[in-house]
């Protein structure tokens, strides 16, 4: 081992001048520095690991998810179910597997393969999967499911998780009117599904309504919950061309306001507004997008929060830690369980004082949560 | 002839090298295929963060990183084995024996539309369009499925042959440019792919039309009417259902028809030498459009496959990639019938395959470079020939020098 130890002896680099470079060499450096390190680790020196033992002990449960059309890291729906499952596996110490589905035909196969891989419980990711968990359920009544945003027909062994999106987005959409300097907001979806257009009523509902408590015509564009007609991009794909040009659309209508409802499409909606040379702001769904993608942070003005990732770890925590037994009956976060929440105000430049506008929001808040406030009109 | 310009010399070197691509030899398949698996071996090796992690002290320990691809690769390609062939870690032999059912059910519309692109293939076109051709194909049989009410049976008869009719229609069209206007082929099937599936949103949209009964302004029908679905072949624990006996059925008739008849004899010959074929007073503008028409047809199965084997309802892309790996099937089969036959079930196979994959954490797109790697193993010699200019080697595999020295041996004997 003695040749071994002569090729892995480090080599130093010393970057006392590196204030004074330029850029340009300050790169090619870091470059070379780089290649050292990664040379480094190429030539395999590092010092072999002694057996480690984890911070959390494993314990004897296995559970599963399989996504919706898109991955696990798309910044929106499919990420917030696979957090709560990565942190299930850090804190609880249990096992998990995962399957990403790319189209409607992976998804039976994809539940098919948890199955088979004796999985104690596998999360379906999504709506679209609500035909294909109903089935496996049926078929496979010892197995426990839960779906995420979809419904059970009747099998006990599968648990849904529903979401009363409307309250959070009646509040932004209430923030949005307040927002916006030419009382035109926007809306989009992703496609026209329940789990989508919830979102898009409450927030058509909220803007309205601070329209009424201020005497001031406020017009949504985008979704017109009494006809349930309004701008759906077809698929949740993330930032597409049509994303695009339904937001330019809608800010030529003179939105400056934007909730687009269908995953990442904040990349789509930043660039519309940034072309169109406005001051617009949008309103993130499912995570504090403000936080999780900091990239869009400066157009961001609250996110409606959808917190599956909690609703998921709970879920889990409950049946592999505390024993409880599994059951089928619905899960639904409200503003009430925290399930659902309106994410910290972020550049906020309305005409309405945002301290008078905040406590206006919590009393909707509260009267959503008594049921004095219907967020659905 | 003495005076032939270059540029006609560079066409033919571009055919001669499209020829050989299409209609390379079963061996070259079969060392494509294991070198694909190869290079997917290093890429399930390559993306294996325990590997990697103990690369970092490969000198220290080499045993480690040796262990973890080793694992990688074993258990990679056991996992695909499970997935697709037999699952010997299941609890019955119901469950055991569901992933080759599986791989069945997901080789059938390649089979179907590999023959197409490969007929396509054998007359000289190269019919990309196979996913328009599903899609039109799937329109017409959705309207039948779901908007026609007939008794059992006739019901998925009816169904069948409109989506046949469609999508041979479908196919014609483009014959019909290519023979009438000098339209290239693969321009027109790709611009038709986005016109049919423009047509299928916009049906499957509209209330009057196909939409789910009760649906929103999301595009997708209703299921197929129980009627015309095609039947389970294996009881209600397996979703193999009748596709893969088209599939089959169609294999043998593309065997007769491309070999034994005297229509896939004008095929071939149009597809050797167009100008020959027409001195010898063969129609070519004819067997143009015939020819996508039958590619159509053979297409229109797996249209069958995917409109009338569903049980829940169709949304736009329920053409998958059937329709591009189709080519990669027909290119991976020669052409042929047993080798599409034998293509698509390797293809349907990395398609059952792929969740187990999954869930041992592998990466879903391990199985498409694979793919990709095949086709391009099975393309490469001769498209490197001809952009390099390179002669044909004289002898051309070892197997067959040796073979011939072994026989020549016997003979003298």
């Amino acid at each position: 081992m003695a040749h071994s130890a002569s090729i892995c002896r480090p080599e130093r680099h010393t970057t006392s001048e590196g204030n004074t470079l330029t850029s340009l060499t300050k790169r090619a450096l870091t470059g070379l520095a780089l290649a050292g390190a990664a040379s480094l680790v190429l030539a395999g020196c590092a010092a072999a690991p002694d057996a480690s033992d984890s911070a959390v002990p494993e314990i004897d449960y296995l559970a599963c998810a399989v996504s919706d059309e898109g991955s696990w890291n798309d910044k929106s729906f499919n990420q917030s179910v696979y957090e709560g499952l990565t942190k299930a596996q850090d804190e609880l110490g249990v096992q998990i597997n995962d399957a990403e589905s790319a189209s409607p035909d992976d998804f039976g196969p994809n539940l098919q393969a948890m199955i088979d891989a004796s999985c104690d419980i596998t999360i379906a990711v999504g709506f679209n999967l609500v035909d294909a968990v109903n089935a496996a359920a049926e078929a496979n009544p010892d197995v426990n499911f839960v779906t995420v945003d979809g419904w059970s027909n009747g099998a006990t062994n599968l648990k849904p998780i529903g979401y009363s999106m409307n309250q959070s987005s009646y509040l932004a959409g209430y923030l949005a009117a307040a927002q916006s300097s030419t009382k035109v907001v926007g809306t989009y979806g992703g496609m026209q599904i329940p789990a989508v257009t919830d979102f898009m009523t409450g927030y058509y509902y909220g803007a309205m309504a601070w329209g009424a408590d201020n005497g001031e015509t406020v017009k949504v564009v985008g979704w017109d919950p009494a006809t349930e007609t309004g701008d759906f991009i077809g698929d949740f794909v993330p930032n597409s061309g049509t994303s695009k040009s339904i937001a330019a659309a809608q800010i030529q209508a003179g939105a400056d306001v934007l909730f687009p409802v269908g995953g990442d499409q904040f990349g789509a909606v930043s660039e519309a507004i940034t072309e169109a040379g406005i001051d617009g702001r949008m309103i993130g769904v499912d995570k504090d997008i403000a936080a999780s993608s900091p990239e869009y942070a400066e157009w961001i003005l609250s996110s409606a929060e959808k917190r599956m990732t909690n609703a998921v770890y709970d879920i889990i925590k409950a049946i592999a830690v505390d024993g409880e037994a599994f059951n089928g009956d619905y899960y639904i976060g409200t503003l009430e369980n925290g399930g659902t929440a309106l994410s910290a105000i972020t550049n906020y430049s309305g005409a309405q004082p945002q301290s008078e506008l905040e406590a206006k929001l919590e009393e909707l808040k509260a009267g959503i949560i008594s049921g004095d406030i219907n967020p659905l009109g | 002839m003495t005076t032939t310009p270059k540029a006609v010399k560079a066409d033919a070197r571009w055919s001669i090298a499209a020829k050989e691509i299409v209609s390379g030899g079963a061996f070259r398949a079969f060392l494509s295929v294991l070198l694909g698996f190869v290079v997917g071996a290093l890429f399930m090796v390559g993306s294996n963060e325990e590997f990697l992690k103990a690369l970092s002290y490969f000198t220290a320990r080499p045993t480690d990183a040796l262990t973890a691809g080793w694992g990688a690769i074993a258990d990679g390609y056991a996992a695909l084995f499970r997935g697709s062939i037999y699952n010997y870690n299941a609890d019955n032999l119901v469950a055991a024996l569901r992933p080759i059912t599986e791989t069945l059910r997901f080789a059938a519309p390649l089979i179907a539309a590999g023959l197409g692109v490969a007929l396509a293939f054998r007359v000289g076109l190269f019919n990309i369009g196979a996913s328009g051709q599903i899609l039109f194909g799937a329109l017409a049989a959705t309207a039948v499925s779901t908007r026609v009410e007939l008794p059992w049976g006739i019901h998925l008869v009816v169904a069948a042959v409109t989506a046949i009719i469609a999508s041979a229609a479908y196919g014609a069209l483009v014959g019909f440019l290519k023979a009438r206007t000098g339209a290239h082929e693969v321009i027109v099937t790709i611009m038709l792919n986005y016109i049919a599936a423009g047509l299928l949103t916009f049906a499957f949209r509209q209330e009057s039309l196909l939409r789910e009964t009760g649906g929103g302004g999301t595009p997708k029908s209703d299921a197929p009417a129980e009627t015309a679905q095609l039947p389970l072949l294996l009881g209600d624990s397996y979703m193999l259902h009748a596709g893969i006996v088209l599939a089959l059925v169609a294999v043998v008739i593309y065997w007769w028809l491309m070999e034994r008849s005297t229509i896939g004899y004008r095929f071939r010959m149009v597809g050797h030498n167009a100008d020959a074929a027409r001195t010898a007073g063969i129609n070519v503008e004819l067997t143009f459009v015939a020819a996508m028409a039958v590619s159509g047809a053979f297409v229109g199965l797996a249209a069958i496959n995917q409109a009338l084997g569903a049980r829940a309802g169709l949304t736009p892309d329920i053409d998958g990639s059937i329709g591009f790996d189709a080519i990669t099937v027909a290119l991976l089969g020669s052409s042929t019938a047993p080798g599409v036959l034998l293509a698509g079930l390797l293809f349907g196979a990395f398609k059952a395959g792929a969740p187990s994959m999954q869930v041992i954490g592998l990466s879903p797109e391990v199985t498409g470079v694979v793919q990709g790697f095949i086709v391009l193993f099975i393309a490469a010699p001769p498209l490197i020939r001809a952009i390099f200019r390179l002669p044909a080697p004289q002898k051309t595999t070892v197997v067959a020098d040796w073979w011939a020295r072994l026989t020549r041996k016997k003979a003298a004997k």
